[in-house]
């Protein structure tokens, strides 16, 4: 074999080696991530467990639990950016990314019937956001729509936002977007169950919200 | 299909090229050649410096040619005046009484009729050309004589990096320089060298009287005499430690029409008179894999160019669609927490950034080999950061030119 011959052989073995290392440490990442996700859910599922429970064991005065809510959303709506990233990562086909999100989606109407239970309770008014959105490609306001939500949620952290893929195959979400009557015109917003469809600007969406809501929203809850 | 799995194949490429750069580097033939000492031969030898307007640097190449530790009864520089309109007369004039030094004067004709008009003056066993913008080290010449003892052996290149680089720009062309001087290594071990650069380049006398005079060459004569030494079953050989330096252009207009000329006289050669050395396995590596590699090399880097320009315009203008409306001082922040979760790794970008360390090492291995003196650091970030975005303007213009045939001037 000639000097040239065996060095493309070598050349060859490392290329592949190489590219194979690389697949495989990407594929591990993705794993750890997907790890890490499950992880986080779980943990946010003990909590909504822990709220329940709470609410049930202190009915005489439930709203103390209301203290632990806010820090639950957020770590619900760091879940949902983790969840996000893992879509565009791994694809929206991806079989572990849709299990998360519909786990995910069951955490979501989960705190959100919580807090409809405490609002009732304690006599507060806590502004509510469903917001459903398709990823489908037949959605083309659905990315700014997100965009502006995160704005306002960033803004306003007591803002309870729950975002829902329209399209995810799950039992609970479809007998809850039935509850609400919310159509297959999205992006669809429920802001403290009044419902609205599309996203022309910012603005517009504000005009949804509870008048003096997005101002007083923080001092609320 | 997304436009990343369009690039898996050209960065399959370059991984596979540069391990077997890499591998070459490490065997028998690079270290002979690393292992060679400078000889005590001394042939006759005649060093051409073509000259074209080049009244600024003349001189001090002159000089750096009469430092050459060399006996000065077998070396004879012969200066080409080629109808210069500037002071290079005068400037050359210096050197008149010089016993070493011949001043030869013609009308215009292009570098390859100066190079021509000295060989034919002189009976030198080896010729050699020096660029009247380069400086060699004193060693250089006996560093270039033991390669030529091979009979085979037709030509000699040297190892080029820039002088004196001041700029971003000459820092990142040092860096591409010293580049050249690993892979000049590496290809003359196994003979597949394509081009015998300007700066210090030797041919064998008895050789260039068999094979003809230079030719113009599509502007790239140095490329063509190359390719015809290589076609005639001829060697070309390297010396790693014949440090040149050549002066660099200082803008990104210049730099670009010197490399269009490069890159449109590589074309023009190769997909000409030359074709038939590409793909041919009679010519080894150089048909087998250099200039296949180059050739897929300028569409690659147009490729992954113009990916990288598409996918800035559309996240640039989806962003700022997404973002229309929402308060610049919330849009200008970065709002995703520093989190290994969000570590942008995917294979393209991992095999990316394989092929630019690949390349960063045999950088540092050129200078390492060539002993080239300087700090390369500015050199290594210039080119990391400059060369990708800068390389494909001149990739898409010879593209064009030999496209569409368009023919430029030399300057």
């Amino acid at each position: 074999m000639s000097l040239v011959t065996r060095n493309v052989l070598i050349a060859l073995f490392i290329t592949a080696a190489l590219t194979g290392t690389v697949a495989y440490a990407v594929n591990y990442l993705n794993n750890a991530r997907i790890t890490e996700l499950g992880a986080i859910e779980d943990q946010l599922s003990i909590d909504t467990l822990s709220l329940d429970t709470q609410f049930s064991l202190l009915e005489a005065a439930p709203c103390d639990t209301a203290a632990s809510s806010t820090a639950f959303i957020g770590k619900l709506a760091d879940l949902g950016t983790r969840l996000s990233y893992a879509e565009s990562q791994l694809g929206i086909d991806n079989p572990q990314v849709i299990r998360l999100k519909q786990q995910y989606s069951l955490l979501e109407i989960r705190d959100y019937l919580i807090t409809k239970q405490l609002a009732e309770a304690c006599g507060t008014k806590p502004v509510t956001v469903l917001y459903f959105y398709s990823n489908a490609g037949d959605c083309a306001d659905c990315d700014k729509a997100g965009y502006a939500l995160s704005y306002l949620h960033d803004t306003y952290p007591s803002l309870r936002v729950y975002s829902f893929d329209y399209n995810l195959d799950l039992g609970a979400l479809k007998t809850f977007i039935a509850i609400n009557k919310v159509k297959n015109t999205l992006p669809a917003f429920v802001v403290n169950g009044k419902k609205s469809y599309g996203f022309t600007s910012l603005e517009e969406l504000e005009k949804q919200f509870p008048k003096g809501a997005l101002a007083t929203t923080t001092s609320k809850l | 299909m997304s436009p990343e799995m369009l690039a898996y194949p050209f960065l399959f490429i370059a991984i596979f090229f540069e391990s077997f750069v890499l591998v070459t580097l490490l065997s028998k033939p690079a270290r002979a050649a690393r292992a060679r000492t400078a000889g005590t031969e001394t042939p006759s030898v005649a060093i051409v410096v073509p000259c074209y307007n080049e009244a600024a640097t003349v001189a001090g190449t002159c000089e750096t040619l009469l430092a050459l530790e060399y006996p000065k009864d077998r070396l004879e520089i012969i200066l080409v005046d080629d109808g210069s309109t500037d002071a290079t007369p005068s400037a050359m004039a210096c050197f008149a009484d010089n016993p070493q030094v011949r001043i030869i004067r013609k009308e215009n004709g292009g570098k390859h009729t100066a190079l021509n008009a000295a060989i034919a003056t002189t009976g030198a066993e080896i010729i050699g050309c020096l660029d009247a913008d380069s400086f060699v080290e004193p060693n250089a010449l006996r560093e270039i004589i033991p390669c030529f003892a091979d009979p085979k052996v037709a030509a000699v290149t040297a190892a080029m990096s820039v002088h004196r680089p001041k700029n971003l720009l000459q820092h990142m062309q040092n860096a591409e320089y010293i580049f050249g001087i690993t892979l000049r290594h590496v290809f003359a071990s196994v003979n597949g060298l394509y081009v015998t650069p300007g700066p210090f380049s030797f041919y064998r006398h008895s050789t260039l009287k068999e094979i003809g005079d230079f030719r113009h060459g599509h502007q790239t004569e140095d490329m063509e005499m190359a390719l015809r030494i290589q076609q005639k079953g001829y060697k070309i050989e390297n010396a790693p430690y014949a440090r040149v330096y050549t002066k660099a252009p200082e803008t990104v207009f210049k730099l670009v029409k010197q490399r269009t000329r490069w890159t449109t006289g590589f074309f023009r050669n190769i997909l000409g008179e030359y074709r038939g050395l590409v793909g041919n396995r009679a010519h080894g590596v150089l048909g087998m894999l250099v200039l296949p590699s180059a050739l897929i090399a300028v569409g690659s880097g147009i490729l992954i160019f113009s990916m990288m320009v598409f996918d800035l315009v559309r996240n640039t203008v989806t962003a700022l669609e997404i973002r229309a409306g929402i308060p610049m001082s919330y849009t200008l922040l970065p709002h995703s927490s520093i989190d290994w979760f969000y570590l942008p790794v995917s294979v393209y970008v991992l095999l990316g950034a394989s092929t630019l360390l690949a390349s960063l090492s045999l950088i540092v291995a050129g200078k390492r080999i060539s002993k080239t003196p300087g700090n390369l650091a500015l050199g290594l970030i210039s080119y990391t950061f400059l060369y990708g975005l800068i390389a494909p303007l001149w990739l898409l213009r010879a593209t064009a030119d030999v496209t569409f045939g368009k023919r430029r001037t030399w300057r």
